[in-house]
């Protein structure tokens, strides 16, 4: 049953990829004012107009464009940088590592923090443990995390004279550099994200824990920590597990403000300096790679979520 | 400028002699070699000098490490800043046999990068013909005005170039020296590779080479062991780094990463100036200073061939209108200077406001005056109209943008702000298409006649109030035809005077800089203008 609920869901993603390959294909073309000329006179793209549109491939009906566009999507071909002059494709490998490792980081961090905290201010409701951390999520909700980058880097220079981590260091040429410098901002995206998470499971295991199953097992004499973590947050967890499939687009967006203040090569400051550039392969060629990784992540959260709740696939 | 056309010739005749005279770089210190200089400066969109969107100060800063021109500035502590004089750097000597006529002899023995494909072959005449013919053949320039008087170029034998001029142009040594135009690029780098954008295509005759180039985190200079000048540069290394955020770049620079001031040209910004330097103190007790006046000038460009700005009383009503210091204490902490045609900062050329004549009352801020010549024109419940706009990132430009609207708006001017992305900006309002007005800052060159010339000239690209003034052009003509410096002095004032009467273009304030770097950082001297390069080429660190 699996198995065909996941082939299911795979079908339902192929026109949703379809559909938003449509919307990162055409969105540029509906910017006001001839870009292309701009791009020329901006940025020497190619020697004349004609050149450049054709450089472009905008010398030619849009639907052809877009089906061409797409044929070579497929088989990975993104077209080649204006800017860098480069493949896409090559760049955004380049790239989306120093993204993801921050996401997943930042998504890490967010979940160490939310779960723990959410389960025990659940199994403490009303105590001064849960009002303390719920008054820390509303405060990590609250503060903007370009604030708190703003606070992070200064502070410490000013007290104590610290270098702020900024700047990118390579994996393979330092690893604990790397590690500490990927710390800092994926701690500072993770907070606002760890908020939202921790109320979420905090209220989710309320609800279950007041279902009659539970007062069951209470009676039944089970450990506390039986009950609130096996029968009730195995529960209770589905919702969060969903909520963070939906929270990592929102977690990639935010890796443009972080990698600009941090100072790091990742895809979201490649694609706003790619906009700035008007470097339109690479916003087409991000922008797909970016949609096509939120559906693999819904798909396989949908996945997941079934693998949990048996009711799902039927 | 402090040489006169004959002291520079009789340079020029000197090294003709055989005498060669290298720049003027003597320090007062033994000087150390060694050491790497930290600096935050911007990623170049590419590194071609001639294409679009190379005319960038992201580009023109670099390359005053890595390119060498035919002449330069002198640089050094004892230069004031604002003050420029020449000095030879790939010419060895000039000679003018006539007033259209340049011959330059080359110094023998300098070689570019030694990095393929140019591998350290010679520069030679051939080079300097390349160079400039390729300049002038590229389409739409926005500095072509600068070259425009080359008629010809050529290659008399090996080390010497003889320029033809279309007719006198008095700053054309100026123009070579600029770190903005002509510095030398490499034929078979362009050649090769089609143009010159890539990194690998940044191959110079410059005291530094590039070594790696990382995108959007910075690049990394290395000295020129081949560097024609024997000992320098001093500093072995220089580290560039792309900081956009500026609470990252204030830490940095607090805790020392930085050696110069993190904006340019090597300064910090007053306003975050004035909320560090107390912490400054504490923890970069030997960091150096010096203040000076801003070239970057800002000013209102009208549509001057249409109604209502082609009434001068308009003009001098908007002049009137606009709170200078007012702009000055919102903005710039009380500390500014007011700008005639050609910005204060330019100290050896531009006109203090009180001293321009009959012009200097418009620059007083008097609202009634502007109402009383707004009826008289015309116009007694004002007008509406727009300001095309873009912000430059900058929000000392946009909180002085909002001053100005409301000052229009006190006058009963109603402008309303046509804010565009700055690319859009750039290619339309910058170059004069627009409606109404525009305001923003211009290109902060090194000498008075690009800010006159360029910005007032008939049909010229910078022309953005689009001015067709015959008096004002001939004005405009004759200072670059004149080579006697106290004469042409004389007429850049007269026109600074004649065009505070016509406010083609209503100027605002200048900030005043304060240039800082590190206590460590020796031999080195702040100015205005791109060449970073130049100054630090003799600076050495000793840490």
């Amino acid at each position: 049953m699996l198995r065909r609920y996941l082939a299911k869901r795979l079908v339902v993603a192929i026109p949703s990829l379809l559909i938003a390959s449509l919307i990162v294909f055409t969105l540029p073309r509906l910017i006001p004012g001839d870009v292309v000329a701009m791009m020329l006179e901006e940025k020497a793209y190619a020697k004349d107009l004609e050149e450049l549109r054709a450089k472009l491939g905008l010398n030619r009906p849009i639907y052809v464009q877009y089906f061409e566009w797409l044929g070579r999507a497929v088989q990975g071909d993104l077209g080649e940088s204006l800017w860098t002059r480069r493949p896409v494709l090559e760049e955004i490998g380049q790239r989306l590592p120093i993204t993801l490792e921050l996401a997943v980081m930042a998504l890490v961090v967010a979940i160490v923090i939310a779960v723990p905290v959410g389960v025990i201010a659940a199994a403490r409701q009303d105590t001064v443990q849960d009002y303390t951390f719920r008054s820390a999520a509303i405060l990590g909700l609250s503060v903007p995390g370009f604030w708190l980058a703003t606070l992070v880097i200064v502070l410490p220079a000013i007290w104590w004279g610290w270098r702020p981590l900024t700047g990118y260091v390579e994996i393979g040429k330092d690893f604990r550099g790397h590690v500490i410098q990927m710390a800092l901002p994926a701690v500072i995206l993770g907070i606002a994200f760890a908020a939202a998470m921790m109320r979420l499971t905090r209220g989710m295991l309320l609800e279950v824990l007041r279902q009659d199953y539970v007062r069951t097992a209470w009676s039944k004499g089970l450990r506390e920590r039986v009950i609130v973590l096996k029968h009730g947050l195995r529960n209770a967890i589905i919702p969060v597990i969903t909520y963070i499939g939906t929270q990592l687009p929102q977690v990639i967006g935010g890796t443009v403000v972080i990698e600009t203040i941090f100072g790091l090569p990742g895809m979201s400051r490649f694609l706003f300096d790619a906009i700035n550039q008007r470097d339109y392969p690479v916003i087409q060629g991000v922008n797909l790679v970016v949609v096509s990784f939120i559906v693999a992540i819904n798909l396989a959260v949908d996945a997941l979520y079934a693998a949990l709740d048996p009711r799902i696939r039927y | 400028m402090s040489l006169t056309r004959r002291e520079l010739l009789i340079a020029g005749g000197l090294t003709a002699t055989g005498a060669v005279i290298l720049p003027s770089l003597a320090p007062a210190q033994q000087p150390k070699r060694g050491g790497t200089l930290n600096l935050r400066l911007w990623d170049p969109p590419h590194f071609d000098l001639h294409a679009a969107g190379g005319l960038s100060y992201k580009l023109h800063i670099p390359m005053s490490f890595t390119h060498g021109r035919l002449v330069r500035h002198k640089t050094g502590p004892s230069v004031t800043p604002g003050t420029f004089q020449f000095e030879p750097d790939l010419a060895e000597s000039w000679t003018q046999p006539n007033d259209t006529t340049y011959v330059f002899k080359l110094r023998r023995g300098v070689r570019w990068h030694n990095k393929p494909p140019a591998n350290g072959r010679e520069f030679v005449a051939d080079d300097v013909v390349y160079t400039i013919k390729r300049f002038q053949e590229t389409k739409g320039h926005a500095n072509a005005h600068m070259l425009r008087a080359v008629d010809k170029v050529e290659a008399v034998d090996k080390y010497t170039v003889k320029f033809t001029l279309k007719e006198p142009s008095a700053w054309f040594l100026d123009t070579l020296a600029s770190p903005m135009v002509v510095a030398m690029v490499n034929r078979e780098t362009s050649e090769k590779l089609g143009d010159l954008k890539k990194p690998e295509s940044f191959i110079g005759t410059g005291p530094w080479m590039l070594d790696s180039y990382r995108p959007n985190q910075g690049m990394t200079l290395v000295r020129n062991p081949g560097y024609f000048i024997p000992g320098l540069p001093h500093i072995d290394k220089i580290e560039i780094f792309v900081d956009e955020d500026n609470a990252s770049r204030t830490a940095s620079f607090l805790a020392g990463k930085y050696d110069l001031g993190w904006e340019f040209p090597g300064q910090i910004n007053r306003t975050d100036w004035v909320q560090i330097k107390d912490t400054l103190k504490q923890k970069r007790p030997t960091l150096k200073t010096a203040e000076f006046p801003a070239n970057v000038m800002s000013h209102i460009s009208m549509r001057t061939d249409q109604k209502p700005f082609n009434d001068v009383r308009v003009r001098h009503a908007i002049s009137h209108a606009i709170d200078r210091q007012g702009i000055i204490d919102a903005v710039a902490e009380g500390v500014g200077v007011y700008n005639a045609a050609v910005p204060a900062a330019l100290k050896d050329w531009a006109v203090p406001v009180n001293q321009l004549g009959e012009g200097a009352k418009y620059f007083k801020h008097d609202p009634a005056e502007a109402k009383r010549l707004l009826a008289a024109a015309g116009y007694p419940n004002g007008f509406q109209g727009t300001i095309c706009f873009t912000t430059y990132g900058s929000t000392v430009l946009v909180d002085s943008t909002q001053i100005i609207l409301k000052n229009l708006k006190d006058v009963g001017i109603d402008a309303k702000l046509e804010t565009k992305e700055y690319g859009a900006y750039i290619t339309s309002c910058f170059y004069g298409k627009f409606d109404s007005m525009t305001y923003g800052p211009q290109t902060p060159f090194l000498e008075p006649d690009s800010f006159l010339y360029g910005q007032y000239y008939p049909d010229e690209p910078r022309n953005q109030s689009h001015i067709k003034d015959p008096v004002l052009a001939d004005m405009l003509v004759r200072q670059r035809r004149t080579f006697d410096l106290a004469k042409r002095k004389e007429q850049v004032a007269e026109i600074q005077r004649y065009l505070a009467k016509q406010q083609y273009y209503v100027t605002t304030n200048s900030g005043v800089y304060v240039a800082v770097w590190d206590g460590a950082l020796h031999n080195y001297g702040p100015n205005i203008g791109y060449d970073y390069g130049g100054r630090l080429m003799a600076a050495w660190l000793n840490r």
